[in-house]
């Protein structure tokens, strides 16, 4: 906790917003919200919420950006400078943005100092979860025990927005506009002709194993450093990404198409309802691992937590990493398939 | 001085929010609006990650070795608060599935009256 850094990080967070929804280029608007993103990733890092710094630097400064890319790519990135008949809009903003701002600044009044040791939210639950952790599943990482074991339920169902907001985005541009051409199956070109981009793609090319190899650390490595299925499976799904970016669209659905791709999401979730369901045909509450030590052999009811953990976290990287995968490749060709970035 | 360190945070998560709103009210493009609803998101955030925040406090990860044996005493004041994380971290992943779905309905009525600005768009709907 400096509270230097906290007050400069914040006030440049402030500048930073400002410019994204006022610069008159969405592809320069896109950048800068990028940098917004880095700049919240540094302010997480520095109130101690390493975790969530991770998920900011793959999820909102790396995969959304490239999504906005894709969209404004698709669109047109243009902004008209002047409209007559907006004015109405714009006070009507600044009237109500203005009063939900005075509300919150009135709030704060009543909050408890930043950083407070003996603020409520500090004092009631998670004293339990920072002390009882290391012997009740012998996780270091609180945060992976939290996410997948004590609110497991709360977790497993934020996988299942993931997978539904996937496939909201399949039903609005895959079959929205009721084409009927199938996924592309053909051979890639782009193996054979290009030389064009040849320093591009000898660097993905020798950069995507690490990548993947990284991503898998990440997961398997959560319980004991910032990371977890979430984090792995946006790495995982960024390298794909990465592929579509260099080479071309259709060479990243060579390695993974449509099909496959639908079928590994469902699978995510389906191994993290599994495992609770596991838990309840041994006899025990949906998700209450401690019971799974009965089948794996080798472990008491500690190590079961530990081991099921991960077996959720493999859930959890699965779906992510598809998911991200399906959202970028029907925004970057509008649902066609055809042709990428 | 005591007041600013004190509120700071939570000062600026209202100025954040503000933002957010006024560009998903008041900007004539959907790409803008939808940048604002991201800011918007990322506000709530702040808020939460703020109130995790605890003086003298490390990262939620307990001090370990392999194979060493824990002696002491972990103590809840040495660690900042782990719950608000856990909340926030699905919660910027749930993000970009909405700013995924939000997106493609901005490819969709794009493709469909061939503009992402609102007044063209609510002309071409009227005619």
């Amino acid at each position: 906790m400096i509270w230097q850094i906290d007050i400069m990080i914040l006030t440049l967070i402030v500048i930073c917003g400002v410019f994204a929804i006022s610069v008159k280029d969405l592809l320069g608007a896109a950048v800068v919200f990028g940098a917004y993103s880095f700049l919240m990733c540094l302010l997480w890092t520095e109130m101690g919420a390493v975790d969530v710094a991770f998920t900011e630097a793959a999820v909102g400064a790396g995969v959304s950006t490239v999504l906005f890319f894709a969209a404004v790519h698709r669109s047109s990135r243009q902004v008209k400078a002047r409209v007559s008949g907006r004015l109405l809009y714009k006070w009507l903003g600044l009237v109500a943005s203005g009063l939900m701002g005075g509300v919150l600044f009135y709030a704060s009044t009543d909050f408890p100092d930043w950083a407070d040791p003996a603020s409520p939210a500090s004092s009631h639950l998670s004293p339990h979860f920072i002390t009882q952790t290391l012997t009740e599943t012998s996780v270091p990482n609180i945060v992976t025990s939290v996410l997948a074991d004590y609110r497991g339920f709360d977790t497993m169902f934020e996988t299942a927005v993931v997978l539904t907001a996937g496939l909201a985005v399949l039903i609005i541009l895959r079959l929205g506009g009721c084409r009927t051409a199938g996924p592309v199956r053909e051979k890639s070109a782009a193996i054979q002709t290009a030389y064009k981009d040849s320093i591009i793609r000898f660097v993905t090319r020798m950069v995507v194993p690490f990548m993947q190899l990284f991503a898998l650390y990440v997961i398997a490595h959560g319980h004991h450093s910032p990371g977890g299925g979430f984090q792995g499976g946006v790495i995982l799904g960024a390298s794909f990404i990465l592929l579509a970016i260099s080479y071309d669209l259709k060479m990243a659905l060579n390695r993974i198409n449509e099909k496959a791709a639908l079928l590994l999401a469902n699978t995510g979730v389906l191994i993290y309802a599994g495992i609770g369901f596991l838990c309840m045909l041994l006899g025990a509450n949906f998700l209450d691992y401690s019971i799974l030590h009965r089948i794996l052999p080798a472990t008491d009811e500690i190590a079961a937590r530990s081991h099921a953990m991960l077996g959720v976290e493999i859930g959890v990287a699965l779906t992510v990493m598809v998911i991200v995968m399906v959202i970028y490749n029907n925004i970057v060709s509008n649902g066609t398939y055809e042709k990428g970035l | 001085m005591e007041l600013l360190l004190a509120k700071y945070n939570y000062w600026i998560y209202a100025v954040i929010m503000m933002i957010g709103l006024y560009a998903m009210l008041a900007k004539n493009n959907l790409i803008k609006k939808i940048i604002g609803m991201g800011i918007f998101q990322t506000g709530i955030i702040v808020f939460y990650v703020s109130i995790g925040a605890k003086r003298g406090g490390t990262i939620p990860i307990i001090e370990h070795g392999h194979g060493a044996e824990v002696h002491e005493v972990i103590k809840a004041l040495d660690y900042v608060n782990p719950l608000p994380h856990v909340l926030m971290l699905t919660a910027i992943v749930v993000s970009v599935g909405t700013l995924g779905v939000a997106l493609a309905i901005a490819l969709r009525i794009y493709t469909e009256y061939n503009t992402l600005h609102e007044d063209e768009i609510l002309e071409k709907i009227n005619d």
